[in-house]
């Protein structure tokens, strides 16, 4: 057992207890933010001095070193460290609570980063709980009716979801006898699958895992909790749950999918197709209900739901050609990297405009433009960013996905995504053109505070970073999409 | 003599029971019974896959433990989130928990 | 094999078979006319030795005893892990020792966190 191994993880644990303990014992709560970006702080530095072992194994094949987990590791503390510092305004609402706020970021971080590296199914289920258990609190905790409700709706779709996934676990289980994801691989290749009806017990269990792991990427049928957790939950959780669920879950995806079931290709191709389908439920359903919204942070719900589709698109990339997986990794990662920077931007403009106006309606965004110039410009650049246009890094990450499912034969599929984003362009653009051609209901500027601005700067500049000089992260997702099989 | 088969009926039956039961009950905490029940028809289905796929590995009885742990810890979770729901609003059943749209 | 379950698939009808005789010989003797059925308000009460009851046998349980049953689940965690080290605990050595140690102290904090947010207090 090498300790050192999971040093990055350790210290997430370490400040996450540090920071309980201290606000038991001091009053002055404002140092439990320094704590914690300290603590995110020292496990990137833990994270990088992990560079030189990459690609290993650790305790027992459990979990994995390799390029994949240290990208995720990487952009799980960059997205906790941006919604820390989002919300040092927003904690204040928590009243005596803000401790335990620190501490459940950390340790939902801390089990995404762990989802990212696990190689084995327990370990797979208890790291995605460890996530997941955080956010159910998490979301519940404005303690107003909204909040509790939609925590409420989270907690239990949540646990239904997690019920299916094992029960899809327990199949693959019983099929090949090992939770190891290698041995699963090499005990199905044994086995001589050649098409569906050869082992129908495999196939449900693969159903069930893309059911149960549906839940966390927000896929169609399984998007209920979304619109309603994004509208009633705190926005800075809102924002880290729509960013960092996703990614988790896609990381945990790609890995499972790609090591356990990429062989046979018969195996592969058949759930390269569920994705398909269920690429195309997410992009037309989410785009088509996020038209109708009202509220802001639900239109981001289904936008989110929208995106979940355009990812999907990958996935089935992934599945449909194996030969060409390279290409399909690394566009999920550029594509998560300009997914995360975009609505995490997005999320901390509403912040901000929120403590000022105190709504998340669309009607009320009216002269945004005219009250905070650059709160609006950043929240224009992040939707535009969103909708996939030029010059943002919504437009690479997109132009990426849909180039390699073309290359791989997906042309009818990249078509409809197309169009969806096209439709997609509708409502983000009805935001902007609120934020700028409406007429005010009043005057008043709205401030922001320092920690706002700088977070909102920082998300801002890296979309359009991405999207001008897209060549340095591209080629970072590239060596980030190596998977360790073992 | 009972086999593998007798397993996993009874899990594949006792996770359509909490599924049903999820869909239909009228009562948060029902609602989070009948999760319990799903999680061990999992449960069941891993013991027996246990004693008969690999009866010399421990792995699946040991995937049990942590399924029941970590569905403790989910069910502690849920019943604080249920009474601060009931606090707000004076009602645990879910036709009620309206305010935001399904 | 099957003889040995037949004893008790025996025992079971005989259990089944007396309970249901116990509750529908009362129903059975009313039918017969055999005992007399008047009833009147003070015989359809509960009885109870005592006291006459007030309310409802469906009360709720003050939540209170929830944050109680929250810290005994805890414990309950503790020693599903506990067990098994335990039953191995040389072959685990201290690497085991420490491991368990560490989760140990997890735990503790938690109980430290309830005890300073006066959870374990009843008022």
């Amino acid at each position: 057992m090498d300790f050192t191994l999971l040093t990055p993880e350790l210290t997430l644990l370490v400040t996450a207890i540090a920071v309980i303990l201290l606000d038991l014992f001091i009053s002055r709560k404002g140092f439990l933010t320094v704590v914690s970006l300290l603590g995110l702080a020292i496990a990137t530095v833990f994270t990088f001095g992990l560079r030189d072992d990459l690609s290993q194994a650790a305790f027992s094949k459990m979990l994995a070193v390799d390029n994949f987990a240290f990208f995720f590791k990487l952009l799980f503390i960059g997205i906790a460290a941006m919604v820390i510092i989002a919300s040092t305004d927003y904690v204040s609402k928590f009243k005596n609570f803000r401790g335990e706020y620190h501490a459940l970021i950390l340790i939902a971080t801390l089990g995404m980063m762990l989802m990212a590296a696990t190689t084995e199914l327990i370990t797979v289920y208890v790291s995605l709980e460890v996530a997941s258990i955080s956010l159910y609190a998490l979301s519940g905790f404005l303690k107003d009716g909204k909040s509790s409700e939609s925590a409420v709706k989270y907690m239990i779709l949540g646990a239904v979801s997690s019920a299916v996934l094992l029960y899809g676990m327990a199949l693959v289980f019983g099929v090949t006898g090992k939770t190891q994801i290698g041995e699963i691989a090499a005990s199905i290749q044994l086995s001589g699958y050649s098409n569906l009806l050869d082992n129908p017990a495999l196939i449900m269990g693969i159903v069930l895992l893309v059911a149960g792991f549906g839940f966390k990427i927000a896929a169609i049928p399984f998007q209920m909790w979304v619109p309603d957790v994004y509208e009633g939950a705190p926005t800075p959780v809102v924002g880290f749950l729509s960013v960092g669920s996703k990614a988790a879950g896609f990381a945990i995806i790609v890995r499972l999918f790609f090591t356990a079931f990429e062989f046979p290709e018969s195996l592969s191709l058949d759930w390269g197709a569920i994705y398909a389908v269920l690429a195309i439920a997410g992009m037309i359903i989410g785009n088509a209900s996020a038209i109708a919204q009202s509220n802001i942070k639900r239109l981001l719900g289904y936008s989110s739901i929208a995106q979940a589709g355009y990812l999907l698109v990958g996935l089935a990339t992934l599945g449909i050609a194996p030969a060409n997986e390279v290409i399909g990794r690394s566009s999920i990662l550029f594509f998560l990297i300009s997914y995360a920077l975009a609505n995490l931007g997005a999320f901390v403009a509403i912040i901000a405009i929120s403590n000022k106006i105190e709504s998340d309606e669309i009607k009320d965004y009216a002269g945004i433009g005219k009250r905070a110039p650059v709160l609006a410009l950043c929240l224009t650049v992040c939707l535009i960013s969103l909708i996939g246009m030029l010059p943002t890094a919504g437009f690479m990450a997109k132009f990426y996905i849909f180039n390699g499912a073309v290359q791989n034969g997906l042309l009818w599929l990249v078509i409809i995504a197309v169009l969806n984003s096209v439709i997609s362009a509708f409502y983000y653009l009805r935001v902007v053109k609120a934020m700028w051609f409406n007429e005010p209901a009043s005057l008043e500027k709205v401030p922001s505070s320092g920690a706002l601005r700088f977070s909102l700067l920082i998300t801002t500049l890296g979309v359009l970073f991405m999207g001008i000089v897209p060549n340095l992260l591209l080629t970072f997702a590239e060596w980030a999409a190596r998977i360790l099989r073992f | 003599m009972v086999g593998l088969q007798h397993y996993l009926i009874l899990s594949a039956a006792l996770f359509a029971i909490g599924m049903y039961g999820v869909f239909v009950k009228r009562n948060a905490i029902a609602i989070l019974l009948c999760v319990e029940l799903m999680l061990n028809a999992v449960n069941i289905a891993l013991a027996g896959f246990s004693r008969y796929v690999t009866p010399a590995a421990l792995t699946g009885q040991i995937f049990v433990i942590f399924i029941m742990i970590v569905a403790a810890a989910e069910a502690a979770i849920g019943l604080a989130i249920i009474i601060a729901i009931y606090r707000n609003r004076g009602s645990i059943d879910p036709d009620k928990i309206n305010l935001l749209k399904w | 094999m099957l003889e040995t379950y037949g004893f008790v698939g025996l025992f079971i009808i005989v259990t089944l078979g007396f309970a249901a005789i116990m509750i529908l010989l009362p129903v059975a003797l009313r039918f017969l006319k055999v005992v007399p059925h008047h009833p009147t308000s003070v015989k359809n009460a509960t009885f109870e030795c005592g006291m006459e009851t007030i309310g409802k046998t469906w009360v709720q349980f003050n939540f209170r005893y929830y944050f109680y049953a929250l810290l005994f689940v805890a414990l309950d965690v503790l020693v599903v892990f506990i067990y098994p080290w335990a039953t191995q605990i040389r072959q685990l050595g201290y690497s085991g020792l420490f491991v368990i140690a560490a989760f140990m102290g997890i735990v503790l904090v938690g109980y430290l966190y309830a005890w300073k947010k006066g959870a374990l207090e009843w008022n």
